[in-house]
Formats: structure tokens, C-alpha cells, sequence
């Protein structure tokens, strides 16, 4: 989560930038909570124990650990928590990106999946299958983050505001004449891929473009899928280079994101017949978007195909 | 202070995103001025004193604002550079005398610019007041308290309008930073100000008297070195505290809602030992209510720091520099390059998209479009004289509000001129505004 968070009001709400300022500490909290780079995070201490014994949480992680996990049933695994090992074999987390071999891989997919995690609800207790499994909440975290910040936006009585961390994970509350104007934007792309407006929902997009190792030609993106170890879209298909997710949070939209990215186009279809008031859009190394589902929160006014 | 280049392009941005859509932005320096001088036309002043600030007021007046009918200065010479400010700027020539009195008597006038010395602000504008002219006087604005009581008294018994003229206050920069920061509460808590004004020179003018014969002692000046360098001698000056700090005890009383309730002072001339009487170092601690301090120090032996006002708060700090650039930075982190990156915006209406979403950007990136900035923070600080000749023309011909009337420009008089006295004893003095105040 060491990324920028937003609130972005209208000039009318002026009034309300002192509200912002202290909403904006949430992801200070959070951020001391969640994340893998602080030592003495809730999550870096989980991650150190709780391989050896049921590890209690905070009802706050563990509701977003609990989150994660039914995310990660309804996108059949390609959203997951547990991936570290993987991005690290890639050379993804020290930023020296490599095409590891096969007995590396395989390592590291033995303690990768959230089917390694167990949580129990009644206890507050998360328990891992073995030794090496690591949780990182940076593909839901964020989005959590803003949500928090969102719901003390509208607790002080804030009806109209944008909280935004990164520019990738957004929730809008309320959204004054027809909600806000956001561009969907990729950094392997000078034009917008889509714009649409926001209002009472959240959405959330990766991609890529910007972390991405390229060996023989072949384009290995940041974004590994746990399911078969490797980089999203080698599967001779095209491409998703990126994917957006409107839903009603963005810890929701933030995660679907990832998982789009991973799953493609026939995840997306999936999850959008069985789950209503989803929106996705996904652009393919083609520049081609596409649109699947719809949702009340968000109208797409242009897509830039 | 020194930034930087890092710590100034976040900090700018910082300040630009908390003040972006503040409507005075772009509101005060024009839209409220262009109803005024439109009816009745250019108000007929006089100038009383055309020294280097005089010049600079001068240079600064639109004609669709004034018409400078007339100009008083002792100097000759000065009336002369006057001329030519006043050529540059498409106006019309106007008329020279050597007593402001006369002028005054002479001239239809309807207003007066007053950038005389010091000691000389109370006898000349109450005797403009008592004319019947509109006055604004330039900073501070007197010599003592009984002086700026009896310019405040004046101006409510002959209804005449008395501004006191410091140039921050019509700065857009400032008006942003006070509108969009401070009222809004992004500061936090401010418990410390810093003032701060650093030279390194000798304050010393140097030149020739305009003619060889020049007496000015008629004028209460026993010699030309004194009429030339008055800000040195305390029967006219009362230094730094006067020329600079009151500036930033103006923006401090602002900015904290507030007037100090005393002053410790200390301070000497330690560096240029050549017959001057006021201080050339001089420290000020103000104290406001609520355990709130402003720190001033002036120093006339290194130039390093320049000269700035910084507000301390609890939760961002706020650094105004040199007049012309502001800068925000948020508490949470040791340095400022370093403070927790997140920002709040304000988006004017019909701007572009609210935002560009892509996948996650590094941590300082935010997702704003790069276009629809507000106004750039490096204003011109001339536009800032203009604003206060045409806001006081204004007034006087719409009745619209002025910035810095009588009962604010003694605030920050009384604090300075209670310091001149601490700073002497070098002790700690108790700021009394009350009884100024319910004369």
C-alpha cells in the first residue's frame, strides 16, 4: 500500500476538506496494519506465525482475509493472496525480473493457495498448511483502504466526494450530476481506453504495462497466476493488458481487477452472468476493449475500441 | 528555507491540490475590482511621497483605477524618477509639489497615497483625513501607538476610508493559503510560526543630495545622510521590526485568527557599527493565545534563508517564501520529501475527467489529470501592489470592503512597535491591543 491516497471533492464541498484531512489517516492505520514492509505489521506477524499455530487476528484483518477468500472461490483461484513466492522466484518483488526454472516454480506453487489457508471465524484464528505461506493484501488492501476512508467520508456527512489510491482503486460516494468523469487509462496506451462516469460505487483496474519482464520476444506480465505459476495470458490467447472492475467496493473491484487480468475474458463472462451489478472492460494487446456485465454505479460513456 | 527540487514540486503540488477551486483565486484581484471603477471613473488622487516604495505604488496604479492629479515629495529629485514611473505606466502628468499640504489644498482631490517615513504617517494622514480624503497609507502603520490611535480615531470621525497598505494581503498566494489551508483546518493544530527575513547588506543607501545647497532640515531632518537613510535613525524608523517584521506579524495575525498578547525581545547592531540606531539582528517571539507562537528573526549578515512565514501544524506545514511561492507538505514522515503521500482535491465545476484510473502508479503519483491547475504559485508580486491601488480606488468609489482598515493594521503596529521595546530591554513585554483597541 506505499501508494498515494486521494479525496477529490467538488468545489460546492469545499467545506468538507478538514472531514478529508482526517479521513486520509485511515490509510495511515491500515497501512501500519497490513503492510508486508513493516515488520511489525498485523500481517508480518500472522505471516510468521501462523504456519506453527492458529495466529488471532483483529476482526478487521480477519473480515478482509475472509473477503479475499470468498473472492478467490468466485473467481475459481485467479484472485489469491498467497502469491508472493511466486512474484519472488519471478524476480518480481525485487524488481530483477527472470524466467525461473521449472523446479523453482513448482517450489514455490507447493506454498502458494489459499486453500492452504485456513480461517477459523469462531476462534478469530488463521492457520496455514505449511511452512513459507505468505499473505499479501496488496491486491484488496488498498482497496479496503479506500473504502474505510470512504465510510468515515459519509459518517462526517460528506455526500459527495472521490477516494482514490494509486489512481487504480476508486470508490465514489454519491457523485454529483451523473457521477464522476473518470478516464480508464493504460501506460501502454496515449489515448484513454474508456471513460465513464461513477457514482455510488467503486472500481478498480490493473494491468501490465508498467512491471512487466520481456525474454524472446514474449511479453511476461507482473501479475502471476497461482494456479499454474506463470505470468497471466500464456495461454496462446490474447493478451489482457488491462482489466477494470466496477463494483459496489473497491476492495471488491480492486481484487476482481487482478483476477480479470488473470482469468481473461471467459472469467469475466462468467462472473458477470452470475454476479449482477458488475461491470468489467478488458483490453487486449490488440487495443481492443471489451465490455461484459453492467452496473448501476457506473456509466460507460465511450469505449475506445 | 531551502527545498529541494523534489520537495518543491511536491510541495507545490501539495498546495495547489488543498487550495485548487478556492474561488478568491480567481475572484478578488479581479471580478470584485472591475465593478468599481467602472462608475464615476478614475479617482483623483494625490501621491505623498514618491521614494523607492512610493515609485513601486506608483508603478502598480492602473489609470483605469487612479488618476494621479498631483505628487508631493520633499525631494526634488525623486519627484522627477516619479516622472518618468508615471510616463511608463500611459498616465498623464501630474502636477509636483514640495509640501504635501499644499497639494492637498490646491488639488481637487478625492484620495491620498501615503509612502512618506515613518514618523511622518500620523500628521500626514490625519491632516488628509481631516481634509476629507480617502487615505492609504503605506505600512506600518505608525510611529507609535498614540499615533495609530489617533489615525484610527480620525478615520471614524470624518468617515473617510483608511487603508493600511500591506501588500500581502491582496496577494491571491496568501488569500488561497488562508481560504483554502488555514480556514479549511488543514493545518491541524498550529501551535509555532516561523518569520523569518535574512539579509546581507547594510541597509545603507547611498546618493547625492539634488542640489548642493539641498537643506532638508525644514522638514525635521538635520542633515541630507538623515533624510536619505531615515529607516537607520530611531526618531524616524523603528527598523526591522517596522520595515519587515510587521509584514509577517500581519500575515501571523491572520493566519492564526488572533493578536499577540506579548513579545520577548533581543537583538543589537552587532555588525555595522557606523552611527545607525537601529538594530541590524533582531529575534521577536510572539505570543498568541493558546499557547501559539510566532518566532520573527532578522539578521543582516547572511542571506541564505531569505524571508518566509511557516506555520507548524499538527497535521501539515505550510511555508509561504519570498511573497511569490507556497508550499504544503504533510506531517507523518521526517522529511518533508518523504511526508505520507496523500492529497486532498478540490475540483472546480466543468473541469476535465476527475480522474485517470490505471493500473497502480508509484507511490507519489497520484491520478489526477495533469491538466486544470489552479493559478500558479509563483505570482507576481507586483500584481499584488496593483491589486491594493485599485482595491483602495475601488472603495472608494463602490464602498466595497477594504483588507487592512485601521482596526487590523493595529494589530500587528502595536505588537511590532511593543517589540521595538523588548528588543531594547532585551525582556519580555505584555502586548497591550486592549487599551488600543477600545479608544
Amino acid at each position: 500500500m506505499a501508494c498515494r491516497f486521494e479525496v477529490l471533492l467538488s468545489g460546492e464541498d469545499q467545506r468538507h476538506t478538514a472531514a478529508a484531512h482526517e479521513a486520509l489517516a485511515e490509510a495511515d492505520r491500515l497501512d501500519a496494519a497490513w503492510s508486508i514492509f513493516q515488520d511489525d505489521s498485523a500481517v508480518a506477524m500472522l505471516n510468521r506465525r501462523a504456519a506453527e499455530a492458529p495466529a488471532r487476528v483483529d476482526a478487521e484483518l480477519f473480515a478482509l482475509l475472509a473477503r479475499a477468500q470468498e473472492l478467490w472461490r468466485r473467481t475459481d483461484g485467479a484472485f489469491d493472496v498467497t502469491t508472493t513466492p511466486l512474484s519472488r522466484c519471478w524476480g518480481f518483488v525485487a524488481r530483477e525480473a527472470r524466467v525461473p526454472d521449472a523446479a523453482a516454480i513448482d517450489a514455490a506453487r507447493a506454498i502458494v493457495g489459499l486453500h492452504r489457508v485456513t480461517l477459523d471465524a469462531a476462534a478469530g484464528t488463521v492457520r496455514f498448511d505449511a511452512a513459507g505461506v505468505e499473505i499479501n493484501l496488496g491486491a484488496i488492501g488498498k482497496g479496503a483502504a479506500v473504502d474505510a476512508i470512504a465510510t468515515r467520508l459519509a459518517r462526517r456527512g460528506v455526500r459527495h466526494a472521490l477516494v482514490s489510491a494509486a489512481g487504480s482503486s476508486v470508490h465514489a460516494i454519491g457523485g454529483r450530476d451523473g457521477g464522476f468523469a473518470i478516464d480508464v487509462t493504460s501506460p501502454l496506451v496515449d489515448r484513454p481506453l474508456a471513460r465513464l462516469r461513477l457514482r455510488r460505487g467503486a472500481l478498480g483496474t490493473s494491468g501490465i504495462g508498467v512491471q512487466a519482464l520481456v525474454r524472446d520476444g514474449r511479453r511476461f506480465g507482473h501479475v502471476i497466476d497461482p494456479r499454474t505459476g506463470w505470468p497471466a495470458g500464456q495461454d496462446g490467447l490474447p493478451q489482457v493488458v488491462s482489466a477494470t472492475v466496477v463494483a459496489t467496493d473497491a476492495a471488491t473491484a480492486d481484487a476482481l481487477s487482478t483476477a480479470m487480468l488473470i482469468g481473461g475474458a471467459a472469467l469475466a463472462d462468467r462472473y458477470c452472468s452470475t454476479h449482477p451489478d458488475t461491470l468489467v472492460l478488458l483490453t487486449t494487446d490488440d487495443l481492443r476493449t471489451v465490455r461484459f456485465g453492467a452496473s448501476d454505479a457506473a456509466l460507460v460513456e465511450d469505449l475506445c475500441t | 528555507m531551502h527545498l529541494t527540487p523534489e520537495e518543491q514540486a511536491t510541495g507545490r503540488r501539495n498546495f495547489l491540490r488543498a487550495v485548487a477551486g478556492v474561488p478568491v483565486l480567481a475572484g478578488l484581484g479581479a471580478a470584485s475590482l472591475a465593478r468599481g471603477p467602472i462608475a464615476g471613473g478614475p479617482v483623483r488622487v494625490g501621491y505623498i511621497g514618491v521614494g523607492g516604495e512610493g515609485r513601486v505604488l506608483l508603478g502598480a496604479t492602473d489609470k483605469a483605477y487612479a488618476h494621479v492629479v498631483a505628487m508631493a515629495d520633499i525631494n526634488p529629485a525623486q519627484l522627477a524618477q516619479a516622472d518618468a514611473v508615471l510616463e511608463k505606466g500611459g498616465h498623464a502628468k501630474a502636477t509636483h509639489y514640495a509640501e504635501w499640504r499644499e497639494m492637498i489644498q490646491k488639488e481637487a482631490l478625492e484620495g491620498v497615497v501615503i509612502a512618506a517615513p515613518l514618523w511622518m504617517h500620523t500628521e500626514i494622514t490625519v491632516g488628509c483625513l481631516e481634509a476629507g480624503l480617502h487615505v492609504l497609507c503605506e505600512k506600518m502603520m505608525a510611529w507609535d501607538v498614540e499615533g495609530c490611535e489617533r489615525m484610527r480615531a480620525t478615520a471614524r470621525r470624518t468617515g473617510k476610508l483608511l487603508e493600511i497598505g500591506y501588500q500581502r494581503n491582496y496577494n491571491t498566494v496568501y488569500q488561497a493559503a488562508h481560504e483554502g489551508i488555514v480556514k479549511a483546518g488543514v493545518l491541524g493544530d498550529v501551535f509555532m510560526a516561523r518569520l523569518a527575513w535574512h539579509r546581507n547588506g547594510n541597509w545603507r543607501r547611498a546618493g547625492d543630495p539634488p542640489a548642493a545647497n539641498y537643506d532638508p532640515s525644514k522638514w525635521g531632518y538635520p542633515s541630507w545622510e538623515h533624510l536619505l537613510n531615515w529607516r537607520l535613525y530611531k526618531k524616524y524608523s523603528r527598523g526591522l521590526l517596522a520595515e519587515l517584521a510587521s509584514h509577517q506579524v500581519n500575515i501571523s495575525n491572520w493566519f492564526f485568527g488572533a493578536e499577540p498578547e506579548a513579545v520577548i525581545g533581543t537583538g543589537g547592531i552587532y555588525r555595522f557599527k557606523d552611527g545607525r540606531e537601529v538594530d541590524d539582528h533582531v529575534y521577536a517571539t510572539f505570543e498568541y493565545p493558546g499557547g501559539r507562537s510566532a518566532v520573527f528573526s532578522t539578521i543582516e549578515s547572511n542571506a541564505f534563508e531569505r524571508n518566509y512565514e511557516v506555520f507548524y501544524g499538527t497535521k501539515a506545514t505550510l511555508l509561504m517564501q519570498g511573497e511569490s511561492e507556497a508550499y504544503l507538505f504533510e506531517e507523518g514522515a521526517a522529511t518533508p520529501a518523504a511526508a505520507r503521500p496523500t492529497g486532498i482535491d478540490v475540483q472546480p465545476k466543468a473541469a476535465g475527467p476527475a480522474l485517470s484510473a490505471s493500473e497502480s502508479r508509484v507511490a507519489d503519483a497520484a491520478g489526477r489529470p495533469a491538466t486544470g491547475g489552479a493559478a500558479g504559485t509563483n505570482a507576481d508580486r507586483l500584481a499584488a501592489y496593483r491589486a491594493e491601488v485599485s482595491g483602495f480606488c475601488s472603495a472608494v468609489r463602490t464602498g466595497s470592503p477594504l483588507l487592512c482598515g485601521p482596526d487590523r493594521a493595529i494589530g500587528s503596529a502595536v505588537a511590532c512597535i511593543t517589540a521595538v521595546e523588548a528588543v531594547a530591554g532585551k525582556t519580555r513585554l505584555p502586548i497591550r491591543l486592549g487599551a488600543a483597541t477600545q479608544s
